[in-house]
């Protein structure tokens, strides 16, 4: 009399309608085509990642969301609007050559998205800055940093090479500016719309002396299959 | 035809339409209906500009101006130093606007260039006013809202304030106490605007301020006096009264000092050409 094994229980389902003598074989067969299929994924995860270096300026719209791509033509756009416009020549016409001097107030993102607004607004700070038709002074909280370390300096620096206290240069005009979004969706279509505004602002007028704009608008298509 | 062939027949029309739905619903999905047909403007692989071009060119440009700027601001100061007067000379020292200064004067105060000033010329007075309320010139003082030249001298000038215009056309005018005096008057308008207005607390703020400028105008710590007893405040109005009072006091007995001073001198005088006229009589 053969012995008979009882099934695999979590294969008992399905084999329980086979002949006991095929069950340990099928069991056998399923648990080896299981490790095969674990280890072959096992083996692609460790293989999946696949890392370049790219142009950083090409564009490179993967989820449709706000990129580097927005951040750099944003830049673009402010930094030729600003440096373009009149209001730096004015002002250094009527101070005897002299450039205007601006600080960054708050660019405000007023979109569900997380939008990092520095990004452009250090390139227009660059930009400002090496054109040299605008000065530009440490923003607020980069200037507590500043300041703290010209205390010490009075403390802690030889006389001849501590930085005077009271010698900081009073910006003019102050940069301000908001991201807003529009979205529009329909299935798997979606619209989503982006206004950046920046505006430099007189400090003891307050007087708008440059307004900037820049508008992109974007269509993402959800394909459900597509190749 | 047989059973067997019309199920067969069957079969083979109902997997063509099965094929078809599919084939059309693969194109669909693969199509989309899509509402919006708008040509892209930029797609994945394209390339960002660069603002470099841009920054440079301005670059360029912009140290071109400063350099032509500086040389003229240069020339100017030199033609303003050239020839002054010791009180010009320290006002212009002091980066400040001063009467019977010349155009380049004035522009080298301010350092300015032509291009800061509408220069206006009709029948020997010159009006020079900020070519733009963008940026208008300034000096150590404040924002520099007009200058008046007669004779090709600096007659009046005023400031902008934020009580508003500020006229400087005197040498008394320009001491820290006539810029005291002239701020405050302006305050005093402002607050008698506000009480006319209605607006009681703006009028304290206002005449609280010019108090500071001048702290001995007896007539302005008894509108303060009034005030506060309006709006009762009896024991800070009691105050104000009293000081007014001893303001007053402190007036007369100035004013009585003075006529005795004067008093006295003229009695000295009058002595003393008795005594001259009765010798040249003899």
């Amino acid at each position: 009399m053969s012995r008979t094994h009882p099934p695999v229980p979590l294969l008992r389902p399905f084999v329980s309608v086979l002949h006991p003598h095929r069950t340990r074989r099928v069991a056998v067969g399923v648990i080896r085509a299981a490790a095969l299929v674990v280890l072959a994924v096992a083996t692609g995860a460790c293989n999946n990642k696949r890392v370049a270096r790219i142009e950083p300026t090409s564009v490179t719209d993967l989820s449709g969301r706000w990129n580097d791509a927005d951040s750099r033509l944003v830049a673009n756009e402010l930094i030729e609007q600003s440096l373009t416009a009149p209001w730096a020549k004015r002002f250094a016409d009527t101070h005897g050559g002299e450039a205007p001097t601006v600080i960054v107030g708050g660019f405000g993102n007023r979109t569900m998205e997380h939008i990092p607004v520095n990004t452009f607004v250090k390139d227009l700070e660059r930009a400002f800055v090496n054109s040299g038709a605008v000065r530009v002074v440490a923003s607020a909280d980069e200037r507590q940093v500043v300041r703290a370390e010209r205390e010490d300096q009075q403390a802690h620096a030889t006389t001849d090479s501590r930085a005077r206290l009271a010698r900081e240069q009073g910006a003019a005009y102050m940069l301000q500016g908001e991201v807003q979004a529009i979205e529009d969706a329909e299935g798997r279509e979606k619209v989503v719309y982006y206004q950046v505004d920046a505006a430099l602002v007189d400090l003891e007028s307050n007087a708008k002396v440059w307004v900037g704009q820049h508008k992109i608008k974007k269509y993402i298509d959800r394909r459900r299959i597509g190749w | 035809m047989t059973l067997t062939q019309r199920t067969a027949g069957r079969r083979t029309v109902t997997a063509g339409v099965a094929l078809a739905v599919g084939l059309t619903a693969a194109l669909a999905a693969c199509n989309g209906p899509r509402r919006i047909h708008e040509n892209p403007v930029m797609i994945n692989g394209d390339r960002v500009g660069s603002s470099d071009a841009t920054v440079q060119a301005v670059a360029a440009s912009t140290a071109a101006e400063r350099e032509t700027a500086a040389a003229r601001r240069d020339s100017l100061r030199a033609a303003a130093v050239a020839n002054c007067a010791p009180a010009v000379c320290a006002a212009l020292a002091r980066g400040e606007l001063a009467l019977s200064m010349t155009t380049a004067q004035v522009m080298a105060a301010t350092g300015s260039t032509e291009r800061a000033w509408s220069v206006r010329d009709a029948g020997g007075t010159t009006v020079m006013v900020a070519r733009t309320l963008e940026a208008p010139p300034r000096d150590a003082t404040g924002e520099v809202a007009m200058v008046q030249l007669g004779g090709g001298r600096v007659t009046s000038y005023s400031y902008r304030e934020p009580q508003g215009l500020r006229v400087v056309s005197a040498p008394s005018d320009t001491t820290l106490e006539g810029r005291s005096r002239a701020i405050a008057a302006a305050l005093i308008r402002e607050g008698d605007a506000f009480d006319a207005a209605g607006d009681r607390v703006k009028a304290l703020d206002r005449y609280d301020r010019a108090l500071v400028l001048q702290p001995n105008d007896p007539m302005l710590q008894y509108r303060v006096a009034t005030l506060l007893d309006l709006q009762l405040r009896p024991v800070e109005a009691q105050l104000r009264y009293r000081r007014f009072l001893q303001e007053l006091e402190l007036q007369r007995i100035e004013a009585v000092g003075d006529a005795n001073a004067k008093l006295a001198e003229a009695i000295a005088r009058a002595q003393q050409r008795i005594l001259i006229l009765e010798r040249q009589a003899r």
